[in-house]
């Protein structure tokens, strides 16, 4: 009597792994389909500052001064002091 | 920590210290933000200008062509991403050719004008305007091809040595800008104005790709919209899209599209519209908006018939066609 009852909760536990596999791809692909999306910036980009100052040094790259920019306020660091 | 805002474009990044702008050319070092592909270019072309695309500004004339690494924006169907999605510290080849060097190539290529292109020029805004400005002094003009996606301020300064432009309007909506190009609509209008406002010579660019934004409702709108603030003789060119980079799902364009859209925008008010990266297209020409006159002939990049006035004017009617000839 035992033997039928345990195996049908094993298939019924089978099944909801199925069933949880099945979100998590569905999650994955969807994840992976949103960060199709272009990137609208806003941020920064954090880059090989090393490679950087490398070829800035070997005269690949330049330091010359941007314009157009000025010292963080508080208040776009999120409170931090820039 | 010294972390600055760059005020060049509508991004406003805000970078902390060894850190790149969404750009990845403008690099905070030591607190101060560095334009790091000043001088340093990665490609640089002889190119027609029918390719930038202009049509109405020096026609079959060359133009000394060039782009350093880096870009604003991050459209998914870029055709130069190895070179616009990149840091200067990525590249393979970078060049080193101050501006004086860049003005005397042209002039030893027998080119009139300077192309600032490829990537988007606005993220090397103090080599083009270094470069643009002696250009002018040796009687020198200059294109700059972008996607004008800047701030007002920084764009009416750069405007003063800017003598043509081909700025791409991609599509007439902002979630569009948002999905593909990882930008906004708004302040790019704000640019094409400026453009206009600063008499620099102005022709658009719309990228027409299927499902996305070649709904012809949409392309009306934009039409009236270029109509109203930039003017009716604005040249729009409705250029082809081809499967590229991160979005290959889709198909090229169909020839009938960009027909039925070049329909629709005349049909709205425009004067000139273009269709581009379709060979031997009779939207390639340029016709008479008063009597049809056949007036530039073009196959591809290629002029196959001028009957343009040497004051620009219609043959047939005297009507004058704008643009600088
Ligand atoms: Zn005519």
């Amino acid at each position: 009597m035992n033997m039928p009852m345990r195996r049908r909760q094993t298939r019924e536990l089978r099944f909801l792994g199925c069933l949880a596999l099945s979100g998590v791809l569905i999650a994955l692909y969807l994840d992976q389909a949103l960060r199709l999306t272009a990137h609208t910036g806003g941020g920064y980009r954090v880059i090989d500052t090393q490679a950087v100052t490398r070829r800035i040094e070997s005269g690949e790259l330049r330091d010359r001064e941007a314009a157009w920019y000025r010292p963080s306020t508080p208040d776009e660091t999120g409170g931090h002091p820039p | 920590m010294s972390t600055v805002t760059c005020e060049l474009c509508p991004h406003a990044c805000v970078i902390p210290e060894g850190a790149a702008g969404d750009c990845r050319v403008r690099v905070n070092l030591g607190g101060r933000l560095r334009a790091t592909t000043y001088g340093r270019p990665s490609a640089i072309h002889v190119d027609p200008m029918e390719k930038k695309p202009l049509y109405h500004f020096h026609p079959g004339s060359s133009v000394f062509s060039l782009a350093t690494a880096g870009c604003n924006l991050h459209c998914l169907n870029c055709q130069n991403w190895q070179l616009s999605q990149r840091g200067g510290e990525e590249m393979e080849e970078v060049y080193r050719a101050d501006p004086a060097e860049l003005v005397a190539a042209a002039q030893r290529e027998g080119c009139r004008s300077l192309a600032y292109t490829y990537s988007d020029p606005i993220v090397w805004y103090e080599y083009v305007e270094d470069t643009a400005a002696l250009a002018h002094a040796q009687g020198l003009t200059n294109v700059f091809v972008t996607a004008a996606y800047i701030n007002r301020a920084p764009l009416r300064r750069l405007c003063r040595v800017l003598d043509a432009t081909n700025a791409d309007l991609k599509a007439f909506d902002d979630g569009f800008y948002r999905r593909v190009n990882g930008a906004t609509l708004k302040p790019v209008l704000d640019a094409l104005v400026t453009f206009r406002e600063e008499g620099v010579w102005t022709e658009l660019t719309n990228l027409v790709i299927p499902t996305l934004n070649d709904d012809l409702a949409m392309i009306r709108r934009m039409a009236r919209w270029i109509v109203a603030e930039l003017g009716a003789d604005t040249p729009l060119h409705l250029s082809r899209f081809h499967p590229e980079y991160r979005m290959r799902n889709l198909p090229p364009t169909p020839t009938e599209t960009l027909r039925t859209a070049r329909s629709a925008a005349r049909e709205a008010g425009l004067n000139y519209v273009y269709i581009g990266n379709v060979m031997g297209d009779e939207g390639n020409s340029t016709y008479c908006p008063r009597d049809g006159t056949l007036l530039i002939g073009r196959s591809g990049f290629v002029i196959t018939h001028n009957a343009l006035t040497a004051q620009g004017r219609c043959p047939t009617c005297d009507e004058p066609i704008p643009g600088v000839w």
